[in-house]
């Protein structure tokens, strides 16, 4: 993998002193067959310690800062970790039975619990000063991103085939999630209004604390139990044990509860938005932690010159360029409306000096052979594209353009791909590493 | 903010008329600017140096030449350049610092004319004109 960013080396050397010298335990939720790219870029971005995944986690404990803690781009969220233990057994146990298991989640280790949340609280006050400036445009994204990443779920679902578990779980917990999201606009708001006031959000905290559930339950668990009934177990035996408060508008602490067939976890979310939603990405196309690991695969030196001919609203070229600045980036689409949404992307992210965009067709590159160090691209599914003859001219264009030694990363359906396969067979000439 | 960026002279060195039967003889696209911008950007040696071996440097100087941006760009590259600050950043200028906002982009063989509008050439092909 490309080395990333000099500017993310040495984190003993950037990063201000964390107050957690030990380090804590945290994990990452993450789409299914992007766990292995995770695990190399907390490996790369920080000093961790005992990383391991189960499907769509990764857990690892560092002792790194918040701020390196954001840079991941490859995670949908970070939650520090509470509890992460065997699946519950739900079968031929009598429903009584199962809430007194899930009750134990909270009442069997009450000190785990309190360790948790005093931990998240000195995170709280490292993220509190100094005081951040939420922008206005990390409302937008979340609402944004939230809509257009359900309408390519739509589009896409032959993308990632392991994808598709993890948006089928989304939609159990999908009412929860709106309302969270919802709220979460809400309170950014409220973040803005007091950002001077960071010294009040930390009053707030060391008073009464409030909280909420977030349930998601799946497998043989979601077929006995709403989440709405989980969390409201979860809910009653909190408020008992500890004494708080239950908010479901604008609580200080968030509990994440995760239950499968595979796992039971529980988990605090140390940010307040995903990290997959991105301060510098105003409307979506591809998803950001997909864009970002093709990017990553591309190896991307300083001087490069980077080609996405098909880059729609340009969110490939946002999180390569923002990775890696010191290159060259150049995307092309044939819709006027995808170039127009493209521009403004470029535009609120600040990166119209690094990326240039185009009016041109993948099957007639514009460019001269050999002139390309990196081709990155989202290939459209079956819709734009018919296999056979358009395809061809595609894969021929591209590798007319690119150096010898250049990499191409493309994000392919399944049909496509298979029809590749038998193409790169059959196909004598293949200079470059593909 | 800026509200406009513009088509770089570090791109233009590497695009090419892809008009049917034009060949290599595409290149270089003949630069007529209406609009042109100029904005600082920041200066990296390390960019500069490994750019310089991919771009045709006569075609840049024309390039630069017909924006009225030349800056003392030397016609002929130098060898060791590469330590040489100062021209390092001449190079810098006019590899990104120059911007077509408005303006056309012609095929030298073909006279094929391609609009920069907003910053953005329109390179897209015709059918009939396509190579394939």
């Amino acid at each position: 993998m490309s080395a990333l960013a000099p500017e993310e080396r040495p984190p003993s050397l950037r990063d201000p002193p964390s107050p957690l010298p030990a380090g804590a335990r945290y994990f990452c939720t993450v789409g299914r067959g992007l766990e292995p790219f995770l695990m190399r870029e907390i490996r790369a971005r920080l000093a961790v310690t005992q990383v391991e995944y189960v499907s769509g986690k990764v857990f690892f404990t560092t002792n790194s800062g918040l701020t390196m803690l954001k840079q991941l781009k490859s995670a949908e969220r970070l939650f520090l970790l509470l509890k992460r233990q065997p699946p519950l057994i739900i079968s031929s146990r009598s429903k009584g039975k199962v809430f007194n298991e899930i009750q134990r989640l909270v009442t069997g280790d009450p000190m785990c619990w309190v360790r948790a949340v005093s931990i998240w609280r000195s995170l709280e006050l490292e993220e509190n000063l100094p005081p951040e400036v939420a922008k206005p445009s990390k409302r937008k994204t979340g609402e944004n991103e939230n809509i257009v990443t359900k309408k390519l779920k739509i589009e896409q679902t032959l993308a990632m085939p392991g994808d598709a578990e993890c948006q089928l779980e989304k939609q159990n917990s999908d009412k929860m999630e709106e309302h969270k999201d919802l709220t979460t606009e809400k309170e950014n708001f409220q973040e803005e209004k007091s950002e001077n006031d960071g010294e009040k959000e930390v009053e707030h905290h060391q008073g009464k604390l409030t909280f909420r559930v977030s349930c998601r339950c799946s497998g043989t668990i979601a077929k006995t139990f709403t989440t709405e009934e989980v969390g409201r177990v979860i809910g009653i035996a909190l408020i008992k044990q500890f004494g708080w408060k239950a908010d479901l508008r604008n609580p200080s602490l968030e509990i994440f509860i995760h239950l499968n067939d595979i796992y039971s976890v529980v988990g605090i979310p140390v940010f307040r938005l995903p990290l997959a939603s991105r301060a510098y990405i105003k409307v979506a196309g591809l998803r950001s932690t997909i864009a970002w690991t093709m990017a990553s695969l591309a190896e991307i030196n300083v001087g490069a010159v980077v080609l996405d001919p098909m880059c729609g609203l340009g969110t490939i070229l946002l999180e390569a360029a923002k990775e890696w600045p010191n290159a060259s980036y150049l995307g092309a689409d044939v819709s006027d409306s995808q170039l127009l949404g493209a521009f403004d992307n470029l535009k609120s992210a600040g990166l119209m000096d690094r990326i240039e965009l185009f009016k041109f067709c993948v099957t007639e590159l514009p460019l001269l052979s050999q002139s390309v160090d990196v081709i990155i691209s989202d290939v459209p599914f079956g819709k734009k594209f018919k296999l056979g003859k358009d395809i061809k001219s595609v894969l021929h264009e591209m590798e007319r353009v690119l150096c010898v030694g250049g990499t191409i990363v493309l994000l392919l359906s399944e049909d496509l791909h298979k029809y590749l396969q038998d193409y790169k067979e059959s196909n004598i000439t293949w200079n470059s590493r593909c | 903010m800026r509200a406009q960026a513009g088509m770089k002279l570090l791109t233009h060195n590497l695009l090419s008329s892809h008009v049917r039967g034009v060949g290599p003889r595409g290149f270089p696209l003949r630069i007529q600017a209406t609009e042109i911008r100029v904005s600082p950007v920041d200066f990296n040696p390390d960019f500069v140096t490994r750019m310089i071996p991919k771009m045709e440097w006569a075609a840049l100087v024309e390039a630069a030449e017909s924006l009225g941006h030349l800056s003392e760009l030397p016609r002929q590259l130098e060898e060791g350049y590469e330590k040489d600050e100062d021209f390092l950043r001449k190079v810098h200028h006019v590899l990104l610092e120059v911007e077509v906002v408005e303006g056309t982009l012609q095929c030298p063989e073909s006279g094929r004319v391609f609009p920069i509008s907003r910053g953005i050439p329109n390179m897209l092909l015709s059918d009939e004109e396509a190579a394939s």
